[in-house]
């Protein structure tokens, strides 16, 4: 099942990339080649379990040579990272040797091979060109090299070391065996320790993401749980047994691994300088930190091993003392990217007060030439003929414009950097005020040939507030309201009186706004497409403007609006009391 | 012309302080021009004009500081000075009339409002 899913994702993945696991010498590798290897290894390994005690041994030895074949054939095809492919694949036959020594000696000597013997040597040599075969693939893949990986292979180095010295090497260590035996004997827990802590690098690695590698990871576990289980019961074990389907999988899983097409790819490399803290890597430490303990129960319901537990304690304490630090450096350097927030939000202000003194200098940099402008466009007008005159209100009507917005400008840049000056002392009575915006107005309105109509319906009410302030929202809103508006069409203002609140509408038989841009209405400088596309000038500020004012009174503003049919921009404002 | 009120004006903007000279003599006050505000304070003292029209931002004196010399020395305490400025904020106006400014006009201003203001302090 497993191979046949993970099969399923890499046809996904790989059928448009062809070109990535076509061979060196044109050979081309179907893509569910590995889905059919690892299909007739499951068979031949059902096939094994199915044989006599002389078959066994040698179908052992042909389901090694075909994943060994198998590695080869997807090593040759790669483009890069080929040597690490290769080592398995040498790793492998080595061990396949050894299989081979120990079938001569169940068939022809009739008992096991001897310890130490052939096999063992040929055995403990497939363990580091294993190991280098991961290494060298953990350096394709960009394995981190920071003092934090270093540090979590330590510690999962330690733990377990843990484990393997309590179960595994310290009964031989203080058996009567001889010397030799005993050396073999450890050889192999020391061995799958450093397969284990490969192995480790392997999972956290962005190597795990890709189905080769994923493979890769099963055989090896399969691989060190065979290991394990004989290790434990080595005084049980006869060839031929239920253990052997461990390692007989973990031959034909490498094989699929190596003829699977993402080995080809390129892998996605981890270019953090630091490895991030991932719930796996989280696990991981977790794990490894209750290492101890877990023995130590282990050893206590089911009594086996004469542990020490001197060396427990010694592993737990340095085992706590290593993710102590870890953790430590985990924190100094969150403290440290703090503190490198607090300067960079100071040199935030700083910048911000710097903006202020420019904006304002600015504004009084363009202030000035244009009181030249209109003070000497006032004096010519005394003198001139009709004609210039005329031309004389262009200038006129274009430095007001300016003038109008410099002061936008300035304002907006004192709304952002929270500085509105707005004097909320004074009583203002909306009624007045409205009526005078609307009769301000009216020229404008008459000019555009748009009726502006107002219908109050609360006599006088107050709110606390900027009367000045108030008039430019008024202004500003309806101005938008006739510029917005067709040809003969109407700008109607009500005033009303709700509970607690005064309600201002201003509704247009305008263009209206877009539902997907109302939201965006009142941002500083946005300018609704219906208003671009029919290219009514604007800068996009006095919304903006408009908003920052009321809210800035404890009220509210909003727009509603039907694209096409106009719109109605209501504020609402808290009665003085 | 020469019994005129006269009329210290003093700007670091060359076309402005010719404008306002324009003005207030079409007006038919007597003007008396300023270009820095140490000028400006000199000529005050020297001369007793019976306004001064005082930029804000001038180099050597800022318009305040002068206003603020002015006020310190009892011979012209009493002199009426409007400050004028291309700082309009609310705040600039507050600080102005803070410092004993008895007028303060935002540029660009329009010249019948100068005069209006001129007119009226002389009138009272």
């Amino acid at each position: 099942m497993r191979v046949g899913s993970s099969a399923e994702v890499v046809e996904l993945v790989t059928t448009p990339l062809g070109e990535g696991f076509r061979g060196r010498g044109g050979m081309a590798l179907p893509t569910r080649v590995s889905t059919v290897f690892a299909s007739v290894g499951a068979v031949a390994i059902g096939v094994y379990f199915m044989l006599g005690f002389d078959g066994k041994a040698l179908w052992y030895v042909v389901i090694g040579l075909g994943s060994v074949g198998a590695i080869f054939v997807g090593a040759r095809r790669l483009e890069r990272g080929r040597t690490a492919w290769y080592l398995f694949g040498f790793g492998l036959l080595f061990s396949v040797a050894a299989d081979a020594v120990s079938g001569y000696y169940e068939v022809f000597r009739d008992r096991e091979p001897p310890v130490p013997s052939s096999a063992d040597v040929l055995y403990l040599t497939t363990y580091p060109v294993l190991i280098a075969g991961i290494v060298l693939l953990l350096r394709e893949l960009g394995v981190h090299r920071s003092r934090v990986a270093v540090l979590d292979s330590v510690i999962v180095t330690v733990a377990v070391g843990i484990v393997q010295w309590v179960f595994f090497v310290e009964p031989y260590a203080h058996s009567s065996l001889r010397t030799v035996t005993r050396i073999v004997g450890i050889s192999y827990p020391t061995m799958d320790l450093l397969l284990l802590v490969a192995l480790s690098q392997l999972l956290l690695g962005v190597g795990s993401r890709t189905v080769a590698y994923q493979l890769l990871i099963v055989a090896v576990v399969l691989w060190v749980v065979g290991d394990e289980i004989f290790g434990l019961s080595v005084d049980n074990y006869a060839a031929g047994g239920w253990v052997d389907m461990f390692w007989l999988g973990s031959y034909v899983f490498w094989g699929a691994a190596a003829l699977d097409s993402s080995a080809a790819h390129e892998a996605p490399r981890d270019r953090r300088a630091v490895p991030r803290l991932t719930i796996r890597r989280l696990a991981l430490l977790a794990g490894a930190l209750l290492t101890p303990p877990v023995v130590l129960v282990i050893e206590h319901e089911w009594p086996q091993h004469n542990i020490h537990p001197v060396s427990i304690a010694i592993g737990g304490v340095l085992l706590a003392l290593l993710v102590v630090v870890r953790f430590a450096g985990l924190v100094r350097a969150v403290e440290g990217a703090r503190a490198a927030e607090r300067a960079a939000n100071n040199r935030l202000r700083e910048l911000d007060r710097l903006k202020d003194e420019f904006v304002a200098t600015i504004s009084h940099e363009l202030r000035t030439p244009l009181t030249s402008i209109s003070g000497y466009v006032e004096l010519v007008r005394e003198r001139a003929d009709a004609e210039s005159s005329g031309y004389l209100d262009v200038v006129e009507r274009n430095a007001a414009r300016l003038l109008v917005l410099v002061n936008d400008l300035l304002l907006v840049a004192r709304i952002q950097s929270g500085q509105l000056d707005i004097d909320l002392g004074g009583t203002v009575e909306v009624g007045s005020l409205v009526s005078e915006s609307v009769a301000s107005a009216q020229p404008h309105a008459a000019g555009a040939n748009v009726a502006l109509r107002l219908r109050s319906g609360t006599g006088p009410v107050r709110v606390r507030g900027d009367r000045r302030r108030l008039a430019q929202v008024l202004d500003n809103l309806i101005s938008n309201a006739i510029k917005f508006s067709p040809n003969g069409g109407a700008v109607d203002l009500s005033l009303e009186r709700h509970d607690g609140t005064v309600v201002l509408e201003i509704a247009d038989q305008g263009i209206g706004i877009a539902d997907n841009e109302r939201g965006r209405l009142f941002d500083r400088f946005f300018r609704a497409s219906s208003a671009l596309d029919r290219q009514i000038p604007g800068t996009g500020l006095g919304l903006y403007i408009s908003r920052a004012i009321v809210e800035a009174h404890g009220g509210r503003i909003e727009a509603r609006s039907v694209e096409g049919e106009g719109s109605v921009f209501v504020v609402e404002l808290s009665i003085d009391r | 012309m020469s019994d005129a009120p006269l009329i210290l004006c003093a700007d670091d903007d060359p076309d402005i302080l010719a404008l306002l000279a324009l003005r207030l003599e079409g007006a038919g006050f007597r003007v008396v021009q300023a270009v820095d505000g140490e000028q400006a304070l000199a000529l005050a003292r020297e001369l007793r004009p019976s306004i001064a029209v005082l930029d804000v931002m001038m180099p050597r004196l800022m318009g305040v500081d002068v206003l603020k010399a002015l006020r310190a020395d009892p011979s012209t305490r009493d002199l009426r000075v409007i400050l004028v400025s291309a700082r309009a904020q609310q705040s600039d106006i507050e600080s102005g009339l803070a410092a004993g400014a008895d007028a303060y006009l935002a540029k660009p201003f329009q010249a019948s409002d100068l005069i209006g203001v001129v007119r009226g302090f002389l009138d009272s």
